[in-house]
């Protein structure tokens, strides 16, 4: 087996974004990790039920976001779809073959298509390689090319992250944060993979060298037509990055959407409640922001709540008096708008809601064509007693233009 | 269910006008046997009673080391105050006996810090280290102690604190982890709270609710705060003054609202574009070029000089130190009539703010 495609941006890249056909298909994906007790005879007493039955698809040259909190199963059904578990249950068809089931050196050919990188730059590379051994393993392991060829496809990866070739013989304590996951991202291009699952991969870097990191991803994308599953609890990032977003919560998606649908029109009130919780950097808005504070942490995985997963922290249940309905019965996952799913019995009742409009700042936005004040001193006060905000342009500074005729 | 708002004007908040702490061209190196690292080259602050300041920045910026130094905590003994004075409350905590700092931490400033789990003592149950707090400071009986530690721990909202008085500190989610620590640093009722990432290690839904927590309570008691954090949301919603950090340096000063509506240094301008939004529409990011300083090198010039797109000669050689953006005279460091201060030569103008790359041939040192 040769090297045969030189690295660049190729027109097949280009045409491979167009197709609409999934690459990946998940299907009722379920990975559950055994509890046992005892030394000499393990007794199977119960499981944590890490994912839940999840399906989800992602079309070739698309980037799919999984966002949730911690322990939402997110990372677990990132490494299910590289077959780094095996799933309990469920299928994992890319393009068109069933990982799920596949095993030795068939899954191992089928792997050299999908990479992964990770979060901790620092963990995730070996301490005792060099930066040329690290990038050419993959190649090593599947026998890629000739050891020239090995040593120039580094050099050429080196150089496509944004590294100096040169640096292929230094070793990763001799790199910052960002310049790490930078390696990590030149190891999971060596086999030319068709999807990248991205599990944190912004989340250890410091905010200048996260755009950095960001760019780099989205650029790459571009030039090989690579298709991304990109992990994150950041929604601000994962919005920006991804075309559609997948949010999980305790082992189950509770909505699905595009990226953009997601953000103006989030129907689950986990959702809702997750987007008012991040901060927006504009103190303007922050201060006319109302927020839904959740009670309480998220529940066990090893013993989920009965019916829908939120319904013991779900702010709508309480308004709705508490329906016996969200204890009784499993919400199904249903298409509330075309292309947007959603599995709560009262998604109707988020939509339009107050809550769901000031969950992105959009309560304070409202009032976006009164007329802005450039360049105001004026403290947070002046404006936090009326509901006309002014969300001018000083204080959207990045994220909006001045508006015609200011 | 409830509803936060976001915070209070500065000027509505009661205990305001003198300051509490004064901070004067505060040096720290770190000395170690083959190396100095300059982590902090001459800080200026003030923290009035009743105050939310922000002290922002990236790792390494000196935001952390800055607050290590005011409790006199630097690791010793290679962290050394080198020069600058820390007035707490008139008296000079750089001069201090350690004897008498030691009665000034806990009663008078109090800290948390973002990893509760490493912060807890894990062998000791929250009732002995609650207790132990106030033991230390207050002529109390043990069960006095142990009845105030009960009224804290249902202060910060931990169900049961009754029974979770016995509990140790792995028994206790993230969240309430952080909740404990901030029963203990508000047991005395300090005057200066700080919070050293108070919400780094917790989930965004969490984060909300110590957030939530920490307003609440430093409202209601008259607490002046230090937030350090790297999020610049977090500040945008939590702090009436921010101070934004770079190697060491403090590069732009103000109200949190003057600098997020006209943020004037290149490094803040940067930070800004660096952030995807979830407001508004989503701009393609603009990333701050290459890496922080190598701060074992003594600093010469601007540091943000390297990576600056504003850079102009002199930015090499000299620092600028803090001015006021418009050229005022005087200056006033706290409160709500703050001076917007940067240390910056050749400042983007606004609109180059909200291009986030600079717009005229002068500035543009390609």
């Amino acid at each position: 087996m040769t090297i045969t495609t030189p690295i660049s941006g190729s027109a097949a890249a280009t045409a491979a974004r167009a197709d609409g056909t999934p690459l990946l298909e998940v299907e009722d994906l379920a990975v559950w990790f055994p509890i046992t007790e005892g030394i000499v005879f393990e007794k199977h007493v119960g499981d944590v039920r890490a994912v839940d039955g999840v399906s989800f698809s992602v079309r070739r040259g698309e980037t799919l976001g999984l966002v949730g909190e911690s322990g939402c199963g997110k990372s677990t059904t990132g490494r299910a779809i590289v077959r780094l578990y095996k799933p309990t249950r469920g299928a994992i068809r890319f393009d068109g073959t069933d990982m799920a089931g596949l095993e030795g050196a068939a899954l191992r050919k089928m792997r050299s298509r999908m990479q992964m990188v990770f979060q901790d730059p620092y963990a995730s590379l070996d301490p005792r390689m060099n930066v040329a051994g690290i990038v050419a393993e993959p190649m090593d392991i599947h026998g890629v090319g000739t050891s020239a060829e090995r040593r120039e496809r580094v050099k050429e990866l080196l150089t496509t992250v944004g590294l100096d070739p040169n640096y292929a013989i230094r070793y990763p304590h001799e790199f910052s944060g960002g310049q790490r996951q930078r390696i990590g991202v030149a190891r999971a291009l060596a086999l030319q993979p068709d999807l990248i699952v991205a599990d944190e991969p912004v989340s250890a870097l410091d905010v200048s060298i996260q755009a950095q990191i960001i760019n780099l991803l989205e650029r790459l994308q571009g030039s090989f037509g690579l298709t991304y599953v990109f992990i994150a609890h950041d929604l601000s990032v994962v919005r920006h990055v991804s075309d559609r977003i997948a949010v999980m919560y305790l082992g189950r998606i509770v909505e699905l959407a595009s990226s953009e649908e997601l953000h103006r029109r989030p129907v689950h009130p986990y959702t809702v409640a997750l987007l008012s919780a991040i901060p927006i950097p504009d103190p303007v808005r922050e201060v006319n922001r109302r927020r839904i504070i959740l009670q309480g942490d998220v529940p066990s995985p090893v013993n989920p709540p009965s019916g829908c997963h939120f319904h013991t922290r779900c702010w709508l249940r309480e308004r709705l008096g508490n329906p016996e309905r969200c204890v009784a019965e499993t919400p199904v996952t249903r298409e509330i708008a075309t292309g947007h799913e959603v599995a709560c019995h009262f998604a109707e009742d988020v939509d339009g809601s107050r809550e769901q409009r000031q969950s992105t700042g959009q309560g304070a936005l409202s009032t976006a064509a009164a007329p802005p004040a450039p360049g105001s001193y004026a403290p947070a006060a002046s404006s936090a007693g009326s509901s006309a905000a002014p969300a001018g342009p000083d204080s959207a500074v990045p994220a909006a233009p001045p508006a015609p005729g200011a | 269910m409830t509803h936060a708002q976001g915070s209070m004007a500065a000027d509505a908040r009661p205990g305001l006008g003198e300051p509490l702490l004064t901070v004067r061209d505060l040096v720290v190196r770190f000395r170690t046997h083959d190396a100095v690292v300059y982590a902090v080259n001459g800080v200026t602050f003030d923290v009035a009673g009743g105050e939310t300041v922000g002290l922002v920045g990236e790792s390494g910026c000196g935001k952390s080391v800055t607050n290590l130094a005011i409790m006199r905590l630097l690791a010793k003994p290679a962290g050394r105050i080198e020069g600058g004075s820390v007035v707490f409350d008139g008296q000079d905590m750089v001069k201090l006996p350690e004897s008498e700092v030691r009665e000034i931490r806990g009663r008078d400033v109090a800290m948390i810090f973002q990893d509760p789990m490493t912060s807890l003592n894990p062998v000791l149950t929250i009732e002995e280290q609650l207790t132990e707090t106030l033991r230390a400071h207050k002529q109390v009986t043990k069960e006095e102690a142990r009845a105030r530690a009960i009224e804290l721990l249902s202060l910060v909202g931990i169900p049961k604190p009754e029974t979770r008085l016995k509990s140790f500190p792995h028994q206790f989610s993230g969240g309430m982890r952080q909740r404990v620590m901030i029963a203990m640093a508000l047991a005395l009722e300090p005057r200066l709270l700080i919070a050293d990432e108070p919400t780094t290690a917790l989930d965004v839904t969490i984060q909300a609710q110590v957030l939530e927590l920490i307003r609440d309570l430093t409202q209601r008691l008259g607490t002046a705060v230090i937030l350090i954090t790297h999020d610049l949301g977090v500040v945008a919603g939590m702090t009436q003054r921010i101070n934004v950090m770079y190697a060491g340096f403090i590069v732009e000063a103000g109200l949190t609202t003057d600098i997020f509506a006209n943020p004037s240094h290149p490094y803040t301008v940067g930070l800004l574009h660096s952030i995807p939004r979830i407001d508004g529409k989503d701009e393609p990011l603009i990333p701050i070029e290459g890496a922080p300083p190598n701060q074992r090198v003594a600093p010469v010039g601007c540091p943000f000089a390297p990576r600056c797109q504003w850079r102009v000669e002199r930015c090499d050689t000299e620092n600028p130190g803090l001015q006021s953006v418009d050229a005022s005279s005087v200056t006033v460091l706290t409160g709500a009539a703050a001076t917007h201060r940067i240390a910056c030569f050749n400042p983007p103008t606004h609109e180059e703010a909200i291009a986030g790359r600079p717009l005229r041939e002068q500035g543009n040192p390609a």
